[in-house]
């Protein structure tokens, strides 16, 4: 058994009845939607066309939400059916990243995720979906693909049907008859401030405010402009209504905030051993301390943010409890809480002055460092429906962040402690930190400017570099935050490397909240 | 955890592994049941008792219990059938799905059926009776108890009845939604008070079919269709959306062609295989096109317009000499079309010739299966729109698709109209407010011209009901129904019987909260296609308290608050009239099964199922059921199917005694009553014609002072292209259009409606956005002739050059904090000038509140639309009565003052532009001194003797 829909587009009608039976099925509240019609115009006058698609949840064969909840809420039934379970979410939104079809959304009266669930519990007593009952086309068709005798079967069998985005590898089970790209694929269309029947959804947008300018006429040179965009627009397809559900920052600064501080409690991990003198001379014990202590408050701060990021914070020990061990969530969880033991051993060997756990925790801890950079990597894959996030430079790229993080930590550290150190081996930190910077700027520039396997990624660093976002990147996070400092350290003056060590710092944050929006910014449907 | 687990997630290692830890029972995974295919309703033996899960408790297998009851949706007209879902525990509605057994909508329904759960729930919905306790228009209420509204108003009634003064009362419908029901009562009291919404919505169409049938509405049969040629967007909206929607795709599936001609690409033009983007006003010169390309080519069906055409009247009547043969009518009326070339065509419509002579002739392949429809759209915009519809029913008679599978028939083959249990004689009054001189051939009441009547002296209203109608929105000018609504010496006392706020209800003494769908009882039949049905509309908590063993007499003891179903009102109310019988009114009340009792709601459609319908006491006998159970149960009867040519049928035998038939026309009478004509020689059924055939030639016409419009041909309309000029900024609006989603004022309490479409932006095209300079979002002023709006514009190449449209439904406003909804209508202000110029100003537009229903303070959209019938003046077509919506305007950038939502109107404007149209009318008396053709349809139809004009009366003063 396997059930699936097809939307026969010969049929649909664009009515909005779908959306409003299930909206009185669930009792889906204002604002979110589990399923909806999404309007796309084509051609000129009189050659005009308007194609209407139905949208929602897939069931997928993989399910990449099923894959990245960490804790079983989304699973996937026997019967094909992907459902869910409100009382297991823990509302990580992962699995709002991890949908290239924007199906999930989180309910505003429980904060845990929801969608298209089938109506598995009108299934199970034997009843259609309430979107397929209602159509007056039947253009919605519910049933088992299994099953050759059913009509849903018949249909994807002689009906030439496409999905959404098949490229992403997760077998929809959401069939169309006469799906069209313009319309299945949502980067053919803008998302818009408004439709023609509702406001956009654009968090913050408001009626727009009554164009400037005096009554009557443009000037010549803004009307030649007007009809420029007007032309352009009028040859193009155009998104013309939609429910806006485009979950745009859906992890917003706290996930930022939290690569941050997972890169410098990983780096200052990571770079404590060679503080011990790995082939160096060893440092100065307080450095070694504080590179500790400040992996171990970072990591707080890094577990805060991860649970305060949570739509139900209360519920965070389940990622432990009631692990879903495909998820990189839970996975990283663990990693990190191993990564919080290897931190707390090294402090407490330092502390206590054992050098024999010392010598036995040293190799353990720098592994757990780097897999706590690291993990999120991996993630971030998961995150099947944010194409800018699939680079295959991010393991490495957030290995060298962590390390940069770590040196730069350490540099200022170095500063604050009174000098001149007594054991200082002619920059080691600086000239690392150097070389890490250098390193981190090549692999910016590749992840923003190199050839992208996917338009989706190439739209998504297109946003991070165009209007002031590519002012912050360019001028905060490279000249700022990457070139300054590689310039300040050259200098080898103490104050400049302190000031270049800061820079970096912030450099680092700046980039990393352009990331993660940049990778939300395109349009899911 | 990887893989597929059963009906549930199956707990892994390590959290079964902590259950343990912390002690708690092991997770118990429900093993899924077995099944076979799923179904789309429940089994309708399981109605009384089904068990389903509770969607909101799931994954947790939650039982829940329902009663399921069938009723009628109450959106639009079509009367879809819809099953109540009612929790046995809770004793609520839980749900509306469609009511399968339901022969007009099959199951299905439009977004406004499962919406209709928001109407019942709807926390801004009114409770209790109300009473003005200010100013009229100031909204201030205090409440009232039934008892007390009841009696004053029957108190008023009583004494206009006792003085005389019958034409003082008056009830004015927008959604009707039953059939016949108040008919019966308004002749009850004797009076002539019904008042419609039929003048803004459809009369030129009806005009249009009535002139060549006989019956003012089509009936396409689209589902057996070879060419489906619309004039109207009936894949979204109309007058039946979800019926025609679904057997419109269900003929295009099976291979029919589908032409949509509409200025605007609706849905439904873009799902068309051709979309014929004409302009607006030219649609009659493109179909008479067309009509000549069959005439031309000989593509017609030469045997169905020799039989049933009214050719020999036409001969006589317009080439007297000519000799009586069908070859030689065939020569005039080519003669008569000539002019209709696809080139002249082309320069009045802007649809190339090529496309009319190809379509034309796949109309002719059709033949008999060429289904066509037209409701509002270009009949409702222009001057002259009747002859739209007349030129597409040309279209059909020529190819012989009258009466046909895949044809079009006359509606009242398809509807059916019930007896009722007592009929009470016609009224003897005649009420020149509805049916003026001006316009004897009117289709109907001049319902938009009331204030204009009452403000110019021609009477006044003692008591005014407004039922489910909201002119003061929905009307052009409504600053004009303010002024008379406004006025105590114009209205006495206005009393809105509505489920829910309207803009008309804040001009009103009473409110009286109805029911919605599913809160009170109605009957309803309508023409979705070639059968007839009705529909047993009930108030579901009701019927589930009666299943349940609990008795109730009233509707409003399972209404929620005080809300009454209007049958029980007019019961009610008459009662009181009438409380001692003395004028007659109150024994038209009296039970048919108690004599002297007053009937019960239960009795009136008790008698109607046991007497009335063909076919239903045997349907619910073979079931072990009553009549009455039988439609409680399943909501619905289908009276007959496959009903086609019935114009063939032989007149019954019996009918034929003392019949005499005309020996120059052929129509066969019995005393003085057309009942058929002869067509070979053997008396038939015909049409509901004069002539008893399909007439291309009206006499009534030509004796009603229209001599010129006898025959179909082609006015040009207000708004013909060549007196609007875009290079000045003038544009043609088509203000008409509806959304799937909506339905007038109706559905604004709706929020899952309102979250998908709240906003009306003017539709531009992309050339004339350029030429103003305006981008989508920008604010535009939209002059009319008596005033401006400024809304936002929206440019498209989904609508023709030169024509803007915007549309209806949205731009819903109120005064004050109490009274109105907060869903849908934006907080406004409203000043009048010394001068009397009204002007309207948004104060906040759409805002999140607090209710019992937490959505309420989720509502995300701002923009409530903008309110665009307030600013055109009224123009009545001179035949038809019909509103003519079509506006030319001025589209200008707006000004630095001008804000979204304004709006200016100056009503003494409004009264010239009125005075204008209505010097356009050819007024009666017809022949032998009537008011109107005795033949001709007119609801509520008083006694015959009241069609003439009275001799004494001065003609009235315009």
């Amino acid at each position: 058994m396997n059930y699936g829909f097809v939307i026969d587009n010969r049929k649909c009608i664009g009515c909005h009845a779908c959306t409003v039976a299930c909206k009185a099925e669930h009792d889906v509240p204002l604002g979110v939607n589990r399923t909806w019609v999404k309007y796309v115009e084509k051609g000129s006058f009189p050659d005009t066309r308007r194609l209407f698609s139905v949208l929602r949840c897939n069931h997928c064969e993989d399910a990449p939400c099923v894959t990245i909840c960490p804790v079983t809420a989304l699973f996937t039934r026997q019967d094909g059916i992907v459902d869910f379970d409100p009382n297991r979410c823990i509302g990580c939104k992962a699995c709002m990243q991890a949908c290239p079809y924007d199906a999930l959304y989180i309910d505003p009266r429980t904060h845990t995720a929801a969608k298209c669930n089938f109506c598995a519990h009108r299934v199970e007593v034997g009843l259609e979906p309430p979107c397929a009952v209602v159509c007056p086309e039947h253009a919605i068709i519910a049933g088992d693909l299994d099953d050759p005798s059913t009509e849903i079967a018949r249909l994807v069998q002689i009906e030439r049907t496409t999905v959404r985005k098949p490229e992403k590898g997760t077998r929809p089970k959401v069939f169309y008859i006469e799906g069209e790209r313009a319309a299945l694929v949502p980067g053919e269309t803008d998302t818009e401030e408004a439709y023609v029947w509702s406001q956009g959804r654009e968090p913050g947008v408001e009626p727009r405010a009554p164009a400037p300018g005096a009554p009557g006429r443009l000037d010549d040179r803004s009307w030649a402009r007007v009809q420029s965009v007007m032309g352009s627009k009028a040859a193009s397809a155009r998104r013309t209504y939609d429910a806006g559900q485009t979950h745009r920052d859906s992890w917003g600064w706290k996930v930022s905030a939290y690569l941050w501080t997972k890169s410098v409690a990983a780096g200052c991990l990571m770079l404590a051993p060679f503080l011990w003198g790995w082939g160096n001379p060893p440092y100065e014990a307080r450095l070694r301390m504080a590179a500790l202590a400040l992996s171990l408050i970072f990591l707080a701060a890094t577990g805060v943010l991860l649970v305060g990021d949570l739509k139900r914070p209360g519920r965070f020990l389940w990622v432990l409890t009631r692990p879903q061990w495909r998820s990189w969530l839970t996975r990283g969880s663990y990693i990190l809480l191993g990564f919080g033991a290897a931190a707390a051993g090294l402090a407490a060997a330092e502390w206590l002055g054992l050098p024999r756990l010392w010598n036995l925790l040293a190799a353990p801890a720098v592994a757990l460092g780097a897999a706590g950079a690291v993990y999120t990597a991996f993630l971030f894959w998961q995150a099947k429906g944010r194409d800018l996030w699939q680079s295959p430079l991010l393991p490495l790229h957030l290995l060298v962040q962590a390390l940069t993080a770590g040196l730069a930590a350490m540099v200022l550290v170095k500063a604050a402690l009174p000098a001149p150190l007594p054991l200082d081996a002619g920059g080691f930190l600086e000239t690392w930190l150097w070389r890490a910077l250098a390193l981190d700027t090549a692999l910016v520039l590749l992840e923003l400017l190199a050839i992208h396997p996917t338009e989706d990624a190439a739209r998504a660093a297109r946003w991070a570099l165009s209007g002031p976002r590519g002012a912050w990147l360019a001028g905060g996070a490279l000249m700022a935050g990457r070139l300054a400092p590689m310039a300040l350290l050259y200098l080898g003056h103490p104050a400049a490397s302190a000031a270049a060590a800061a820079l970096a710092l912030a450099g680092l944050a700046a980039y990393e909240h352009l990331y993660v929006r940049a990778g939300q910014s395109v349009a899911l449907s | 955890m990887s893989g597929r687990s059963a009906a549930g997630f199956r707990p892994g290692l390590v959290e079964r592994l902590f259950r343990r830890l912390q002690g708690k029972p092991p997770l118990v995974v429900p093993p899924m049941p077995p099944r076979g295919p799923l179904s789309l309703y429940p089994p309708v033996d399981s109605w009384d008792h089904w068990e389903e899960y509770d969607a909101a408790a799931w994954p947790r297998r939650v039982k829940r219990t329902y009663t399921l009851v069938p009723t009628a949706c109450f959106n639009c007209e079509a009367a879809c059938g819809l099953l109540a879902y009612v929790d046995k525990e809770t004793g609520r509605i839980r749900r509306f799905e469609g009511n399968p057994l339901h022969p007009g909508s099959r199951g299905r329904n439009c977004a406004k059926g499962p919406a209709t759960i928001n109407q019942i729930d709807d926390p801004e919905r009114i409770l209790h009776p109300l009473r003005r306790a200010g100013r009229r228009g100031e909204e201030r209420w205090e409440r009232v108890s039934w008892d007390e509204a009841l009696d004053d108003i029957a108190g008023r009634i009583r004494k206009a009845l006792k003085e005389g003064r019958h034409n003082e009362i008056m009830y004015h419908v927008g959604r009707p939604g039953h059939e016949r029901y108040i008919e019966r009562v308004l002749k009850s009291w004797g009076i002539d008070g019904h008042n419609s919404h039929t003048n803004v919505c459809s009369a030129s169409a009806r005009l249009g079919y009535q002139l060549w049938t006989g019956s003012d509405r089509p009936s396409p049969d689209h589902a057996n269709a070879r060419l489906i040629l619309l004039l109207s967007s009936h894949l979204e909206t109309g007058h039946y959306f979800n019926p025609h929607a679904q057997r419109i795709m269900e003929g295009k599936m099976r291979g029919a062609r589908l032409v949509v001609i509409d200025p605007r690409l609706s849905n439904t033009a873009s799902m068309a295989d051709d979309w014929l983007p004409s302009r607006p006003g030219s649609e009659a010169a493109l179909l008479l096109a067309m009509a000549r390309v069959i005439l031309e080519e000989d593509l017609l069906d030469r045997r169905f317009v020799e039989r049933w055409v009214n050719w020999r009247q036409c001969l006589r009547a317009e080439h007297p000499g000519d000799p009586e043969t069908f070859d030689g009518f065939l020569i005039r009326i080519r003669e008569r079309y000539a002019a209709f070339t696809p080139e002249m065509a082309e320069a009045e419509s802007g649809v190339p010739a090529a496309d009319i002579v190809r379509i034309a002739r796949e109309i002719a392949r059709a033949g008999s299966a060429f289904a066509a429809h037209i409701w509002r759209g270009a009949a409702s915009g222009n001057l002259g729109g009747w002859q739209v519809a007349r030129a597409l029913q040309f279209l059909s008679v020529l190819v012989g698709a009258v009466g046909t599978p895949g044809g079009t028939s006359p509606a009242a083959w398809n509807k059916f109209s019930p007896k009722l249990f007592a009929e009470p004689p016609a009224q003897t009054f005649w009420n020149e407010l509805l049916f003026p001189r001006e316009y004897p051939l009117g289709h109907y009441e001049m319902s938009f011209l009331l204030p204009h009547f009452l403000l110019e002296g021609r009477g006044r209203l003692d008591v005014y009901f407004t039922r489910v109608y909201n002119p003061v929105w929905t009307n052009p000018d409504g600053f004009t129904w303010i002024e008379a609504l406004s006025d105590e010496s114009k209205v006495g006392c206005h009393v809105a019987l509505t489920p829910t706020w309207s803009e008309t209800a804040l001009y009103a003494d009473y409110v009286l909260p109805m029911g919605h769908a599913g809160e009170r009882h109605d009957i309803q039949s309508q023409e979705t296609h070639a059968g007839v049905w009705f529909s047993f509309r009930q108030p579901v908590l009701r019927a589930a308290a009666e299943r349940a063993g609990r008795k109730t007499t009233f509707t409003h003891e399972t209404n929620p608050g005080e809300v009454w179903e209007e049958d029980e009102f007019w019961i009610e109310l008459s009662w009181r009239i009438d409380p001692d019988g003395s004028l007659g009114v109150r024994r038209w009340f009296e039970s048919p099964y108690r004599p002297g009792a007053k009937v019960t709601v239960e009795e009136y459609y008790r008698w109607i199922f046991e007497n009335a319908v063909p076919g239903l006491p045997e349907a619910a006998q073979a079931l072990g059921m009553t009549p009455l159970e039988y439609m409680r149960r399943f909501g619905a009867f289908e009276v007959r199917r496959g009903v086609y040519a019935l114009h063939e049928s032989p007149v019954p035998s019996d009918q034929l005694e003392g019949a005499e038939a005309d020996p120059a026309t052929g129509v066969v009478r019995r005393a003085g009553t057309a009942i058929g004509v002869l067509v070979d020689g053997v008396a038939r059924r015909g049409f509901d014609t004069p002539s008893r055939k399909l007439e291309i030639h009206s006499a009534m016409m030509k004796d009603w002072k229209w001599p010129e419009l006898a025959m179909p041909g082609y006015t040009r309309s207000h708004v013909h292209h060549e007196t609007i000029d875009p290079s000045r900024g003038e544009l043609l609006l088509l203000p008409t259009f509806r959304l799937p989603t909506m339905i007038h004022t109706r559905s604004g309490n709706a929020k899952w409606l309102n979250e998908i479409s709240h906003r009306n932006p003017v539709l531009i095209h992309t050339s004339d956005a350029a030429r103003l300079a305006v981008r989508t979002g920008d604010l535009v002023r939209v002059t009319t002739e008596i005033g401006f709006f400024v809304n936002r514009v929206y440019v498209t190449e989904g609508i023709r050059p030169g024509v803007v449209a915007c549309s209806h439904h949205m731009g819903r406003w109120r005064t004050s904090e109490k009274g109105g909804s907060r869903w849908a209508a934006a907080l406004v202000s409203i000043q009048r000038s010394p001068e009397g110029v009204w002007r309207m100003r948004h104060q906040s537009g759409i805002e999140p509140f607090d209710s019992d229903d937490p959505d309420s303070s989720r509502i995300w959209w701002r923009e409530p639309g903008v309110h665009q019938n307030i600013t055109f003046p009224v123009h009545p077509d001179p035949v038809s009565g019909m509103h003519c919506w079509h506006q030319k305007v001025r589209v200008e950038r707006a000004r630095p003052d001008d804000r979204y939502g304004d709006i200016e109107v100056d009503t003494r404007r409004s009264m010239e532009v009125y005075r204008r149209w209505l010097a356009m009318a050819r007024p009666a008396p017809g022949p032998a001194g009537l008011r109107r053709p005795l033949w001709l349809a007119r609801p509520v139809r008083p006694a015959p003797e009241t069609f003439k004009v009275p001799e004494d009366a001065a003609s009235p003063d315009t």
